[in-house]
């Protein structure tokens, strides 16, 4: 019995990138506004997800997310689930180029994706006739990226207690 | 350099094509249906419409679900708030009242008075016009959209571009209409242009929303005499809205006409959709 206790409770360990990716997609806090700046959850979360452990976030609830989030934010279908496939695009591709990874290349790495993401994202807007404020997408950006370490650190220990999990 | 070429084209289709470990679809596919997607949203058609309509319903009513926690969190805080200002409340309605004491005297006339200019004045709009009252569902005031999602959409008869008021003063209007729920965009937003009327000057001019509290009046005429404390209502021009609902209050800046709005956005529970003139 207090085996399959701990199995259930680290098979929820493994589910929680999932669950906060549906959470904050339903809820609407993909994008965390404080007082002065504003951080975007969601591209850390699937990035660093994708990098370290792909079969934690399947591309299909990555997608799915996406769609949630167009639909709860009023934006037209497909502009977030095409930005949220290009950040586990570039992390995959990050994932198949890297020997050695650290924070710090994570971290460098996590630019480019950014601004390909943020590129697609204007275009699509652009597009589709919605006006968004570009000095706040900017920010948005900065401390997305700034914050990339502290999630990096919080999502490790989550992976440590999930491998301890595993092997114990 | 042909071997790093190679190695750089293998991790692309690594990345891109190959389902990986227990990936279900590739990403390019995923892609590519994004951007599919993107392209269906521009298209009209009823079974379209359907479709959205419902997997729109659906996600919202998933959103309400899952916003519970957060919303009974933030109704304990501000209920335990509330109990820890109750004594300073105390003391101030005691000194309100010791003044009102002081200051009582007949208010027979001035209520009869406020019955008939408020009977006048609901015979005005309930006469020429018909709303539906809404709960707000949904508020989340993302970065792109400042916006409501109300439990009433086409099943209630709601339509692209009604008004949505507060009481009786302009919020926003509607922009997305699904069964049972649709999407009020805030005067605030940065998508919102209302043409509007300034009295007492009689203006004509554009309130535009940026994001922030205060939308801002554009396109006034050069030599406008608008002023601090002048009233902002609907203008009826384009035929999209009423004419006459009131908005807010002008506040002048250093560059631009801000305008307070005479309702407070983030307390806003309840709206009224206007359906327009009963006869038409």
């Amino acid at each position: 019995m207090a085996f399959s206790f701990k199995e259930i409770k680290f098979k929820f360990l493994e589910l929680i990138p999932l669950l906060l990716l549906f959470f904050i997609s339903l809820n609407g806090n993909s994008v965390i506004d404080f007082k002065f700046f504003s951080i975007n959850v969601h591209y850390i979360l699937i990035y660093y997800w994708v990098l370290k452990q792909p079969q934690a976030l399947g591309y299909g609830f990555i997608f799915l997310s996406g769609i949630i989030t167009d639909v709860v934010f009023g934006l037209p279908i497909g502009i977030s689930a095409l930005t949220l496939l290009i950040i586990a695009s570039v992390a995959a591709y990050v994932r198949a180029v890297t020997v050695r990874p650290s924070l710090l290349y994570d971290w460098m790495s996590f630019i480019p994706a950014l601004l390909i993401a943020n590129f697609i994202y204007f275009i699509a807007l652009y597009f589709s006739n919605y006006s968004i404020d570009y000095l706040y997408f900017f920010k948005n950006s900065i401390f997305t990226f700034i914050f990339y370490p502290f999630l990096w650190v919080i999502f490790g220990i989550l992976i440590n207690f999930t491998k301890s999990g595993s092997h114990a | 350099m042909e071997t790093s070429r190679e190695d750089v084209g293998i991790a692309i289709r690594s990345a891109f094509l190959k389902k990986g470990t227990q990936q279900r679809f590739s990403l390019f596919a995923l892609i590519v249906f994004s951007i599919i997607l993107i392209y269906v949203e521009t298209i009209e058609a009823k079974p379209l419409d359907y479709l959205r309509s419902f997997i729109k319903d659906t996600i919202y009513r998933g959103s309400v679900v899952v916003s519970l926690p957060s919303k009974g969190f933030k109704s304990v805080v501000s209920t335990v708030a509330n109990h820890l200002n109750l004594y300073n409340e105390i003391i101030k309605l005691k000194e309100e009242n010791a003044q009102l004491q002081e200051q009582i005297y007949d208010p027979g006339f001035l209520i009869f008075e406020n019955k008939q200019l408020r009977q006048l004045l609901d015979e005005q709009v309930t006469s020429s016009a018909n709303f539906v009252s809404a709960r707000v569902i949904l508020d989340k005031q993302s970065p792109y959209l400042n916006s409501f999602i109300i439990n009433s959409g086409s099943n209630k008869e709601i339509k692209n571009s009604m008004a949505a008021l507060d009481g009786k003063n302009f919020i926003g209007r509607i922009v997305d209409v699904n069964f049972f729920s649709s999407r009020v965009l805030l005067v605030t937003d940065l998508n919102s242009k209302i043409p509007v009327l300034v009295e007492p000057s009689g203006h004509h001019a554009i309130l535009s929303g940026h994001g922030t509290n205060e939308p801002t009046l554009e396109y006034l005429p050069e030599n406008h005499k608008v002023q601090s404390g002048n009233k902002v209502y609907t203008s009826g021009k384009e035929g999209i809205f009423s004419p006459g609902i009131p908005i807010g209050k002008v506040r002048m800046g250093t560059e631009k006409i801000f305008v307070s709005l005479f309702s407070d956005i983030s307390q806003i529970m309840f709206v009224n959709i206007n359906l327009g003139d009963k006869n038409n």
